[in-house]
């Protein structure tokens, strides 16, 4: 039986185990700093205004994201029965599945804090991509600067206030500035609804994309079924051969459609390979967007049901094979 | 005549246990324990010596449901190892303080107190109790990650008795410490099992487990060497030992004389001498007395924490 205090100490340690990892914060201020400069220092428009500010961020979005997930995933169990804390939790009252279904639970916690900063710099990204502004005043393509300097800017306020309070308290750097990161990102958002794309004074007029919010929503539920793919492999195998068998898993998935799909009804075996292996093209879905389209919410929930399905039975197998698992 | 007495159950019984490790294609790869059989009894302290890959760290794996046995059987205060019940009443000192290192030393003592489930403001009592046992208040809000071996030892041996355990299962519990940290956790020991504790002392150190141990077990290769008492497995039966103040050198001379004719052979004379640690105490203690200079590690005096009860005392753990 799962004792909410202990799920809940151990699920906040690892995601502080998670976030002390200097990769990590490298990782997300990458992401930020990539997704809103991308849309200062391209020239071409790929024939629609932010659309490849859109598909950067969305982009950026994923692959630091995976990188995060099967990072964290990996490291977090792998180390902990590498460096001997899992076998001193393990002789206390706590059982595997607790401490599994926790380190599951705490690295979930940090991909919902990453997708969250990713996504409101995916919505900044496309805000500061250059648009055609016709008032009465003035007319032509203008690049939101305000906005741009804003996000940019947010990374490293973020490493400047954890590294005063690295100074004055002593606290472990990375994870204060991995926190800051999100919460400057997220004031520089609320800060940009303050101002139109001129830099008028405008009150709750955000000016973003909103239809990038279901796209972020999805890519944020293929990382956590990555996450429970980096966990669950964990359990059995070393931080190198998790993260190595997470990027098969993910490539396969990537090119399931085409490779797997067309087959599927020939034979039994790719038949069982397509289902068994995580679509990740269900997951993206950018090119929805293109031409003012939309991504419909029935989309995301049935998507939603897919990727919850499929961490469900991952994480089955993962207390499976914890549960036998000799802790030296 | 007939102990009156009824035997008390052990806490801990092993009988004919095996543990084969095996390779990835689940070949044997090496047999850490071979045959083992030995039974724990309340109150004990009860020491398992042996060198390195002996067997000794296996066995009190397998004691925590952390590893599997091949062949045999395992109870531990009458459950399998694997039941999550039976942990609240045991204490473990890992052989490597395994701590998170970004936390401080009240911060790691509230954890491990969480994962028994135990009250906010109880956690915060034994803490602080445990902190001032193990001599490490003045270090409480210090990171672990600046702990040298010894500290992190203390609050490793903090951790295990967070839950006010029965059964306390110690792995080498002097390494890393200073000759005064180990006769200190040596006396606390000494002072647990007089509350009733049930102690497991695993060490290759002689010293620590002839200095408190009531009963040792000598593993070579994962099999029994020898086992008993420390005093009957140490005791020469073929020889006294008389200890007489000194005398002047013509009493000594027919004293000696006396001896010669009863026993028909020379007897052997020597000054009793301290062993180095009770040299080394006396320096320190000496020292302390007139430097009163403060220790940048950690300092004790032995004092056991409140909390720990005494055997007629209710255990209560879960809130």
């Amino acid at each position: 039986m799962l004792k909410t205090r202990q799920f809940l100490t151990l699920a906040q340690m690892t995601a502080v185990e998670a976030i002390r990892q200097p990769i990590c914060l490298l990782l997300a201020i990458s992401g930020i700093i990539l997704t809103g400069i991308t849309p200062l220092v391209v020239i071409y428009k790929f024939g629609e205004d932010g659309k490849l500010a859109r598909d950067s961020g969305l982009a950026f979005h994923l692959i630091f994201g995976l990188i995060i997930a099967a990072y964290s995933a990996s490291t977090s169990l792998a180390k902990e029965l590498r460096t001997g804390t899992a076998s001193s939790i393990l002789s206390k009252p706590v059982s595997r599945n607790t401490l599994f279904l926790a380190k599951f639970t705490g690295i979930t916690s940090v991909i919902i804090l990453f997708s969250i900063t990713a996504i409101a710099a995916t919505m900044l990204s496309e805000r500061i991509d250059q648009k055609f502004i016709f008032t009465n005043t003035m007319s032509g393509y203008f690049t939101d600067w305000h906005t741009g300097i804003l996000l940019l800017a947010a990374p490293f306020v973020a490493l400047l206030l954890a590294g005063i309070i690295n100074y004055i308290t002593r606290r472990p750097f990375e994870s204060f500035a991995f926190m800051l990161l999100v919460t400057c990102v997220l004031g520089a958002f609320v800060i940009s609804g303050f101002f139109d794309r001129i830099g008028h004074l405008a009150p709750l007029d955000y000016q973003v994309d909103w239809r990038l919010l279901p796209a972020g929503l999805l890519i944020t539920a293929a990382l956590i079924v990555i996450t429970a793919i980096a966990t669950t492999i964990s359990t059995r195998f070393n931080t190198v051969l998790t993260i190595t068998s997470c990027m098969a898993i993910l490539m396969i998935g990537l090119v399931a459609d085409y490779v797997l799909g067309h087959n599927a009804n020939s034979s039994y075996l790719t038949s069982g390979i397509y289902k068994l292996i995580p679509n990740w093209q269900n997951f993206w879905v950018s090119d929805a967007l293109t031409g003012g389209g939309h991504i419909p919410w029935n989309y995301v929930a049935t998507t939603f049901i897919y990727a919850a399905t499929y961490t469900a039975g991952v994480l089955c197998l993962g207390i499976l094979s914890f549960k036998h698992k000799e802790v030296t | 005549m007939k102990s009156l007495q009824p035997t008390p159950t052990p806490i801990v019984q092993i009988n004919t246990l095996t543990k084969i490790f095996r390779d990835f294609w689940h070949r044997p790869k090496a047999r850490a324990v071979n045959n083992l059989s030995l039974n724990i009894y309340p109150g004990e302290i009860f020491g398992l010596l042996g060198p390195n890959g002996s067997g000794k760290s296996t066995t009190i794996k397998i004691l925590l449901g952390l590893l599997h046995p091949s062949s045999g059987t395992v109870t531990v205060l009458g459950s399998k190892p694997q039941n999550v019940i039976t942990k609240n009443e045991i204490g473990y000192l890992p052989e490597e303080s395994h701590l998170y290192k970004h936390l401080t030393a009240r911060e790691s003592l509230d954890f491990y107190g969480k994962l028994f489930d135990i009250n906010k403001e109880e956690r915060r009592k034994r803490t602080d109790e445990l902190l001032d046992m193990v001599g490490l208040t003045h270090a409480a809000d210090r990171m672990i990650g600046e702990f040298s071996k010894g500290m992190a030892r203390r609050i490793g041996l903090a951790q295990a008795l967070i839950n006010d355990p029965k059964l306390i299962i110690l792995d080498e519990p002097t390494s890393g410490l200073d000759p005064i940290g180990c006769r200190q956790v040596k006396d606390l020991i000494i002072a647990l099992a007089k509350r009733g504790k049930t102690i497991l002392l695993s060490s290759h150190l002689l010293a620590d487990v002839e200095d408190v141990c009531d009963q040792v077990t000598i593993l070579f290769n994962g099999s029994i060497r020898a086992s008993g008492s420390v005093t009957q497995l140490l005791e020469k039966r073929d020889s006294i030992r008389l200890t007489i103040p000194t005398l002047s050198p013509e009493k000594l001379k027919e004293v000696l004389n006396v001896i010669r004719k009863k026993i028909g052979s020379e007897p052997e004379i020597d000054h009793p001498s301290l062993n180095l640690e009770q040299f080394f105490l006396q320096v320190v203690a000496k020292a302390n007395e007139t430097e009163a200079e403060n220790m940048s590690g950690a300092a004790s005096d032995t004092k056991v924490a409140a909390f720990l009860k005494t055997e007629n005392q209710q255990p209560k753990i879960n809130n």
